[in-house]
């Protein structure tokens, strides 16, 4: 057993999770006091010890059952799947399969082994038919990728006598005078059943190559939400983004709020105990120290929302108004080639269903091209006055302008006039001032520019800001 | 302790709590191996209870320490008792100064006085917190450490010495090792991620919301006097409506307090207006209220359709399971 939990250990490791020397001690352990009987407790042990983050719950879900199980569970998922599409019950079912092993019977001689395991169900047969092809297939020709492993396996096995097969069967089926109904249903359970054992093949072939070829995991791994760049970004993640977003929320202001407890108490303020000790003839009895005075900053949020960057925009719209109440005050602007306030939208609706009415075009035109230099324009003749020496600019975009007038003497106008001007670029800062690309240029206006492309750059951003 | 996973189950059934096998697996598995749980999943799920329970199922005492940002060594292990000290020094200073008499010079006198040290840096000056308490107790005792997600990396780090080799350094008073080993229970929202370092020493158990029977026999348990067919319809709506997107996913707690106010309310079924009315025990956000509401027509609709053709509904049904 020892054997097979360091082998399995290792199938881990190369998915990316990350299993130590203890871990595994401690599985070998956990496995003497509960023995492998049963199946359930037999992974639960080994997933209390092997696993520790429930992220990673669902890749040794699959592995065990990669490692552990053979394809049993795929092919009941298939019988089960079978039964909903021809509306059967498991008893009906179950009539069926003998009907038709009793009819393959009289057929005897004339139909393969593996068609006639795969009609009557009986998937265990199936399975090591297909193992044995499989093993063959590997040692005659080794590494191969999945497709080819697949086509391999399937021409050992005789995918294609076995269509013809059923073919025929279907067609012995209608002369056998059989009711109608019950032919049309065979029918349709032979063909399932084909359209089966090809996905029994592929998924063999997967699971094969899968134990053996790491880097798919590693392409995985890399694909890992915060990783992942926000252009790549699907609905999927998009949901599950903003579960990220509160959690980046929380950190951010928690580490605000212990900086400000901290910080609550400041240097001596040497005047103040000067004049607070005169009346003890000047010895230093009481001590004044400076007091900080609460800084909640207004906060501008000038965000691109055309294509290249919408994810990226989507993510900083939640995520500053999600620690909106570190503020004194937010407003918000969206551009593209036109820029709209965006402020009320957030007053009065939800978060979520907020960021999607600023990005879904309803105060400007989304579908225009991007032309910072015209938005920047816009804001300083329309919305000037939302820059106050206390403002904290953010400006989200990738700098691209489509050759348009730069208009960079906007930033440097609120540069001048605002707290600070922060630039934050989902793009990879490698491309910075190719093509049409800006960035430089309006780069020098700020106090801070960033790359932002990924969660994980965010969060060490947000780290350093609020370190 | 436990002698087998069955066990674990029926004990902590006696405590009122029902657990899944995979829980009883690991908590078994943690008595027996001496090893830390770390207990994660959302919030009301009962984590914080199975630490509870546990003390209760093994007759020990339970020690609980609460873990927010900015907890610190200080109010988790052990403080010196400054005031106490401090009395302490007042009161003895006749015997102070009969120590220090007849010394020669300030160097002797402050060497008599530090051999003398020791009777100030004892046991008895010493508070200890949680978990020094656990470690010092006569008796082996369950540590409940809540929440440990919300302290800072530093004490976490600091956790890991007295995980691993259940001891503490007291630089005053040396080594401290513990008479027994408690049975650790951590519990965590995931509000951050844990250090590897910590993750190894312990196991990990995560606890998702029950499925829908497991549920049903929560509240069989803790709300005797409730109609089995509302319970089953509350269970089966709260399931669907965890899968929304809300702030606040309904836990199994809030399944309970609507389960009673219904049959406080004496109700036998579920029905629109009532639902619209007592939401609120279920649902802690307007906006969340709101969606939940727009499931519900839903939900509400399929059934009233379903109970209209029963026929239908059966045969449904059997090819779903």
């Amino acid at each position: 057993m020892l054997d097979r939990i360091v082998e399995f250990s290792e199938l881990l490791r190369r998915h990316g999770l990350r299993v130590s020397l203890p871990e595994n001690m401690d599985a070998a352990a956990a496995l003497e006091l509960v023995g492998v009987g049963d199946q359930a407790t037999f992974k639960s042990a080994l997933r209390a010890a092997l696993v520790k983050r429930a992220g990673d719950a669902k890749t040794f879900d699959e592995l065990f059952d990669l490692y552990f199980l053979g394809l049993g569970q795929e092919s009941r998922r298939m019988d089960e799947e079978l039964m909903r599409q021809l509306g059967m019950s498991p008893a009906e079912f179950q009539a069926m399969l003998e009907e038709l092993e009793k009819f393959l019977e009289r057929l005897d001689g004339k139909i393969s082994a593996i068609t006639k395991a795969l009609l009557t169900g009986d998937m265990g047969e199936v399975e090591r038919l297909l193992r044995e092809a499989a093993e063959a297939e590997q040692s005659e020709n080794p590494g191969l990728r999945v497709l080819m492993f697949a086509q391999g396996i399937g021409d050992r096995i005789g995918l294609e006598a076995i269509r013809a097969e059923i073919e025929s069967l279907k067609a012995l089926l209608g002369r056998g005078g059989a009711a109608p109904e019950l032919i049309e249903k065979m029918g349709r359970y032979a063909e399932q059943r084909l359209r089966n054992i090809m996905r029994l093949v592929r998924e063999l072939a997967r699971r094969e190559s899968d134990k053996k070829d790491p880097a798919r995991s590693e392409r995985e791994r890399h694909d890992y939400l915060s990783q992942k760049s926000f252009i790549y970004y699907t609905e999927d993640d998009i949901r599950k983004m903003n579960e990220v977003v509160v959690r980046l929320a929380r950190r951010f202001k928690n580490r605000l709020s212990l900086r400000r407890k901290l910080g609550r108490r400041g240097r001596l303020d040497v005047s103040a105990t000067f004049r607070k000790n005169l009346q003890y003839g000047g010895v230093p009895f009481r001590i004044k120290l400076e007091r900080r005075k609460k800084e909640k900053p207004d906060v501008v949020v000038l965000c691109d929302i055309s294509d290249s960057v919408l994810n990226a925009s989507r993510f900083m719209l939640q995520f500053v108004y999600s620690v909106q109440d570190l503020y004194n005050k937010v407003r918000s602007f969206v551009f593209v080639s036109d820029l709209g306030e965006v402020t009320k939208l957030f007053e009065d609706n939800e978060l979520h269903q907020a960021v999607e009415m600023a990005l879904r075009g309803d105060v400007i035109d989304v579908y225009s091209h991007s032309n910072f230099g015209r938005a920047f324009e816009i804001f300083y003749r329309d919305h000037w006055t939302a820059i106050t020496p206390k403002t904290t600019v953010l400006v989200i975009g990738d700098g691209r302008n489509n050759y348009n007038r730069a208009n960079d003497w906007v930033l440097k106008e609120i540069r001048r006039k605002a707290k600070q001007l922060v630039w934050l670029n989902p793009e990879s800062r490698m491309t910075w001032g190719y093509g049409d690309s800006e960035m430089p240029r309006y780069a020098a206006h700020c106090n801070v520019v960033e790359e932002c492309r990924n969660i994980h750059q965010l969060y060490q951003l947000i780290d350093r800001i609020a370190a | 302790m436990f002698k087998s996973v069955d066990e674990v189950v029926s004990r902590l059934a006696g405590e009122r709590y029902i657990c899944s096998r995979e829980v009883a697996t690991v908590v078994y598995l943690a008595c027996a191996m001496r090893k830390p749980i770390l207990v994660e999943g959302p919030a009301g799920v009962g984590k914080t209870e199975l630490g509870k329970v546990l003390s209760g199922a093994l007759k020990l005492d339970l020690i609980r320490l609460q873990c927010y940002e900015g907890l610190d060594e200080a109010k988790a292990l052990y403080e010196w008792e400054y005031a106490k000290q401090l009395l302490y020094t007042q009161v003895l200073k006749d015997k102070i100064g009969e120590v220090l008499e007849g010394a020669k010079g300030l160097s002797q006198a402050v060497e008599r006085i530090a051999k003398e040290e020791d009777v100030f840096f004892s046991d008895r000056f010493l508070l200890p917190r949680p978990l020094l308490r656990a470690l010092l107790a006569p008796q082996p005792t369950v540590l409940l450490i809540d929440e440990v997600d919300k302290s800072d990396s530093e004490f976490e780090a600091f956790l890991l010495e007295v995980l691993s080799d259940f001891q503490v350094s007291v630089p005053e008073l040396g080594t401290l090792k513990a008479k027994h080993i408690p049975l650790v229970v951590l519990t965590s929202n995931n509000s951050r991620e844990m250090s590897d370092a910590l993750k190894r020493r312990c196991l990990h158990l995560y606890i998702d919301f029950p499925a829908v029977d497991r549920e049903m026999e929560i509240i069989r348990l803790k709300v005797p006097g409730a109609d089995e067919k509302l319970a089953q319809e509350v269970v089966e709506l709260l399931h669907r409506l965890r899968k929304l997107d809300l702030k606040k996913r309904p836990s199994i707690s809030e399944t309970l307090d609507w389960v009673k106010a219904l049959t406080l309310l004496n109700v036998k079924s579920l029905d629109d207006a009532l639902v619209t009315e007592t939401l609120s025990t279920v649902m802690k956000y307007e906006a969340d209220i709101r969606k939940a509401q727009e499931e519900l027509k839903e939900y509400l609709a399929v059934r009233k359709a379903k109970l209209a053709q029963p026929a239908a509904a059966t045969s449904d049904k059997d090819f779903l399971n």
